[in-house]
């Protein structure tokens, strides 16, 4: 149960920094893919740099211990990805 | 303090501040409850559940039963949150408005047809979730969460998506706004 006050409570932090970076709007989204605005790539790029840190750091600390890594399948990870890209670039989402 | 509102009402944040706080989200994630922040992955565990209900046979499948468990799983529950926070930020900007078409760039392209913009997001919603349904998830199940774990499998998805992505765009919109 606390688990999912949790996830409610992430949640709710989640979508207000996908807002707030403007990430909800469907021209930053295909600009990106247009190579016009660059939003998407500053948000994501910097969300992995500091989570990657503190996970790394947390873990080394022992605080932590990984939750299951996805999987990696080359042929999938890839194919997938090619396929993701074309629905996003004509949704916006 | 005054300063942190006002900040906070702004409609736009820098991404790099924006980023740099989903990074502790993501975090956050991990060390209180050992999940990972995604997205697509919560439709299939509702789709699962509505598709059981409805067509146990065809849904009594590997994929179903074992990669994904139907269900009101975290990602749900995340996802609800993720429904109330984005109404909170656009509250909070007072930019929060029910519209047809959500943006000014669509229609300069393809015009105001509601419709248009509802059916084409349908189909491309479709594409998405089965490439992330192939890859292993999306843009924040395995791109930002994988790769914060630093995952091969985060970064062949970043790599396909934006290769497809960028031809995409180049092929339906080129020049033409």
């Amino acid at each position: 149960m606390s688990d999912y006050i949790i996830a409610l409570f992430l949640g709710v932090f989640f979508g207000l920094l996908l807002q707030k970076a403007g990430l909800t709007k469907y021209h930053k989204i295909v600009n990106v893919f247009r190579l016009t605005d660059f939003t998407v790539l500053k948000f994501m790029m910097t969300a992995l740099i500091v989570s990657m840190t503190g996970l790394y750091s947390l873990k080394w600390l022992g605080i932590i211990t990984f939750p299951n890594v996805p999987a990696t399948y080359i042929a999938g990870n890839v194919i997938g990805g090619l396929i993701f890209g074309v629905g996003m670039a004509i949704t916006g989402y | 303090m005054k300063v942190l509102i006002t900040q906070f009402r702004k409609e736009e944040w820098s991404p790099y501040i924006a980023g740099a706080l989903l990074g502790l989200v993501g975090i956050l994630a991990v060390f209180l409850s050992d999940n990972l922040l995604g997205a697509s992955g919560a439709f299939e565990n509702i789709a699962g559940l509505i598709g059981q209900a409805v067509a146990p046979e065809a849904f009594d499948n590997v994929y179903f039963n074992y990669v994904m468990p139907p269900g009101i799983t975290w990602g749900v529950v995340l996802m609800v949150g993720v429904f109330f926070g984005g109404m909170l930020g656009a509250k909070s900007s007072r930019t929060w408005k029910l519209r047809m078409i959500s943006d000014e760039q669509w229609k300069v392209v393809f015009g105001n047809k509601w419709w248009k913009r509802w059916l084409i997001a349908f189909v491309g919603a479709i594409i998405l979730e089965y490439g992330a349904g192939i890859a292993g998830g999306c843009t924040s199940g395995l791109a930002i969460s994988g790769g914060m774990l630093l995952a091969p499998a985060a970064f062949l998805f970043i790599a396909g998506m934006f290769a497809s992505g960028i031809i995409t765009a180049w092929l339906v919109y080129g020049r033409r706004f």
